[in-house]
């Protein structure tokens, strides 16, 4: 067994371009990547980080590009135990299809999921969305929220850990979406997420 | 946003079904440029599952558009449950965790299943997977098993002396059955052996004499028990009366050697519905980078050729031409003077989906069941039924879905119903009375046309993908996407292991990482924000 007592699934969506891989890629390598080509090649980011003495690891994973034309699998957002949906605070746009992804998220994610908002690229001069707007909108749609950059490091952290501070709270109140019992993944590996009774057992 | 959507590709596939969406996976991952378009605005085409909303949706399309009625007819939808809940019955949230104590039963209404839709995944081609078939050993040996869950089937069931009985699968059930005999379980575990060292190629002695026999007449021949015929014959292999004796030992062997894997039975179910299961492939697809697009419907396909004598495959869609050198396509998109010679005529499908109160037969453990009919009509053919509970993702608690398929004889409605009948109580009335069968409290009969037999393209770059057959497994649908793989890409490997996350090695940070590593720097010594 690997050495980490909770493992979470967090899902990013948002339009292509918003920065979704450069967020995952910021936490998990400390990168910011250079280039706006799609996500190729990149299914999900491992990070095992510490929360009170704990470790947790965070399953990160990316839309692969299926968010370019609105052809995200359902499956995508199963077992997720949080979902960050991300827009550019640059780009008027990317926050008009917000209530877009949230009728989807709705439709496929677990109801229980912690949702956080996230404007990112706030290193950007030429800001189109103001701050206070963005945190209306989450406060109205019940979702926590933060303005991040990926490019200057600014939040990120601070973005992964606050999920994982919030998951494990949530965990050792059994309020997490439960995913128990099922068989898992069949090869045996340790992918299999969430709050498996050996998981929470302390 | 479509305007993006680049032009040139060496794949394009048409239709997100089981057999299309493996040959884009595995068509991406040995970097072939693939795009993957479907018309409709979900993934799946007749493989689809549909949460409450989506199958009303779906019922409405296919009933009000002559055209679709081509794949699906006879839809006949019933609701045995009242519009509205009586308001003393206000209902709690059907998602209380703890189901320690026994709630006093539900009384589900129409709206109810309204304001619960989000809970149910139905089946359009509900299929389970042999735990050693080759379906599950594609999903392991290319780490696509990583995006799905499966359940297992927890029990196997058939109809004996009219009432549903257990039929012991593992050695360890023949041994602690007790409905058979242990004369009988020495002649059955005798049997079973043989059955597992048959062997193709061998042809070995046991049954070189029974090519032209049925299967019946072996197991008469090695003196089981009628009991012991019907458990072997009906509920292991799968078969009728007239089912030929290879046949039924292949099948046989199939069961028997998917035994002992994952659970109790050699069955497993994927969580969410076999809908899930072409995702996990398109998913595949596109992390090696396939481009996707749903909602997406072609108008024409037509060839060209090129300098060189290169045939390109052109596609016009929403007013924008696709080139590419290999087309896969399904076959409910394809157009017909594509396919040469037409499919033959075959027997269609009859199917039926229920939703009922409870499980057609009480378990400690909630339970996930195949049952086999034998033959109840003259005629008909045997009836398979998988019924799956709230553990599975298909419905809220304290339902459960019950999927019936079998050969279409007369239409979906006669065919099935009197099955229906033996197992659910079909009147109607109160819900909180205690009975031996559940309630039946939705049911929807329907019949698709057999599109599962193999179809040549008149053009050598087309590759025409069958649609759901009537089968219990994914085996045929896994076999012809390989084929069609190896037509595209000759040599290449089938599917090999994606990597896991530890094991990307990402280029582009060597030539551009160390500007960017300072910061990580910057960021580990102290959270300082910058401005």
């Amino acid at each position: 067994m690997e050495d980490y007592k909770f493992l979470f699934k967090v899902v990013l969506v948002g339009n292509a371009g918003v920065g979704k891989t450069c967020l995952v890629r910021r936490f998990t390598q400390g990168l910011f990547p250079p280039g706006q080509g799609a996500t190729i090649g990149v299914d999900f980011m491992i990070k095992t980080v510490e929360v009170d003495g704990e470790k947790v690891k965070l399953q990160i994973w990316d839309t692969a590009g299926q968010e370019r034309f609105r052809s995200i699998t359902q499956s995508y957002y199963r077992s997720a135990h949080a979902l960050i949906l991300v827009y550019d605070i640059s780009c008027q746009p990317t926050f008009d299809c917000l209530p877009d992804w949230l009728r989807e998220i709705e439709e496929y994610a677990n109801n229980k999921v912690l949702r956080i908002l996230v404007g990112n690229k706030t290193d950007r001069e030429d800001r189109e969305i103001p701050k206070h707007i963005g945190e209306d909108f989450a406060q109205r749609h019940g979702m926590y929220f933060l303005e991040t950059s990926a490019k200057e490091a600014e939040n990120v952290e601070r973005l992964f850990m606050e999920i994982a501070v919030e998951l494990m709270e949530q965990a050792k109140c059994k309020e997490l979406p439960k995913y128990d019992g099922s068989l898992g993944p069949i090869n045996g590996k340790t992918t299999s997420v969430g709050d498996s009774s050996c998981c929470l057992r302390s | 946003m479509d305007d993006d959507l680049p032009t040139d590709f060496q794949v394009i596939v048409v239709g997100t079904g089981m057999v299309e969406s493996i040959v884009a996976a595995a068509c991406s991952r040995i970097h072939k440029n693939v795009l993957h378009l479907d018309s409709s605005d979900h993934y799946g085409g007749l493989w689809a599952s549909y949460n409450f909303d989506g199958l009303q949706k779906f019922i409405k399309e296919v009933t009000s558009d002559p055209k679709k009625q081509v794949q699906v007819y006879n839809l006949i939808e019933q609701w045995y449950i009242e519009k509205e809940s009586p308001p003393e019955e206000e209902k709690k949230d059907g998602e209380a965790e703890d189901g320690k104590t026994e709630p006093p039963k539900k009384i589900w209404s129409q709206a109810n299943f309204a304001s619960e839709y989000r809970k149910f995944n139905i089946d359009m081609t509900p299929k389970l997977l042999f735990s050693r078939g080759p379906l599950v050993e594609l999903l392991i040996s290319s780490n696509i098993a990583r995006y799905a869950e499966f359940r297992c089937v927890t029990r196997v069931l058939t109809w004996l002396n009219d009432r549903l009985m257990p039929v012991p699968c593992s050695r360890a059930d023949v041994f602690a059955t007790e409905a058979v005999s242990i004369v009988e379980k020495r002649m059955l575990m005798k049997m079973l052996t043989s059955i597992v060292g048959y062997n193709e190629e061998e042809m070995n002695n046991e049954f070189k004499d029974w090519n032209d026999k049925t299967f019946k007449e072996y197991l008469t021949h090695k003196g089981l028990t009628p009991n012991l015929i019907h458990y072997v014959l009906f509920a292991i292999a799968g078969g009728t009366d007239d089912m030929p004796c290879l046949e039924g030992v292949k099948e046989c062997k199939k069961f028997l050697m998917s035994l002992g894997r994952y659970g109790n039975t050699p069955f497993l179910w994927p969580m969410y519905g076999s809908g899930e299961l072409p995702q996990c492939f398109c998913r595949l697809c596109a992390v090696f980078g396939g481009v996707y697009c749903l909602n997406r419907p072609i108008d024409t396909v037509a060839t060209k050729t090129v300098d060189e004598g290169k045939t390109v495959v052109v596609i016009e869609s929403k007013s924008k031409t696709l080139n590419c050198d290999h087309l896969v396509i399904g076959i409910n998109e394809c157009p017909k003077d594509l396919v040469s010679p037409e499919p033959a005529e075959s027997c269609d499908i009859s199917k039926a989906v229920f939703i009922t109160n409870g499980t057609i037969m009480k378990s400690e453990k909630e339970p996930l069941t195949l049952l086999r009919f034998p033959p109840l009509i003259e005629g008909g053919g045997a009836v398979t039924v998988l019924e799956v509970g709230p553990a599975t993702g298909s419905c809220p608690k304290g339902l459960f879905v019950v999927y019936f398929i079998t050969n279409k004889v007369t239409d979906a409605e006669t065919d099935l119903k009197p099955y229906a009948e033996k197992i659910f109580d079909m009147s109607g009335g109160d819900q909180t009375v205690e009975s031996e069968k559940p309630k039946c409290l939705w049911s929807l009969f329907y019949n698709v046309k057999d599109t599962s037999a193999p179809v040549e393209s008149a053009v050598p770059s087309v590759h025409v993908c069958s649609g759901p057959d009537a089968g219990l497994d994914f085996d045929r649908a896994v076999d012809q996407a390989e084929q069609i793989f190896k037509k595209i890409c000759p040599g290449e490997e089938f599917l090999p292991r994606a990597p896991d996350p530890e094991e990307i090695v990402f280029e582009d940070d060597v030539t551009h990482g160390p500007e960017f590593q300072r910061e990580q720097e910057d960021e580990a010594d102290g959270d300082t924000p910058k401005e």
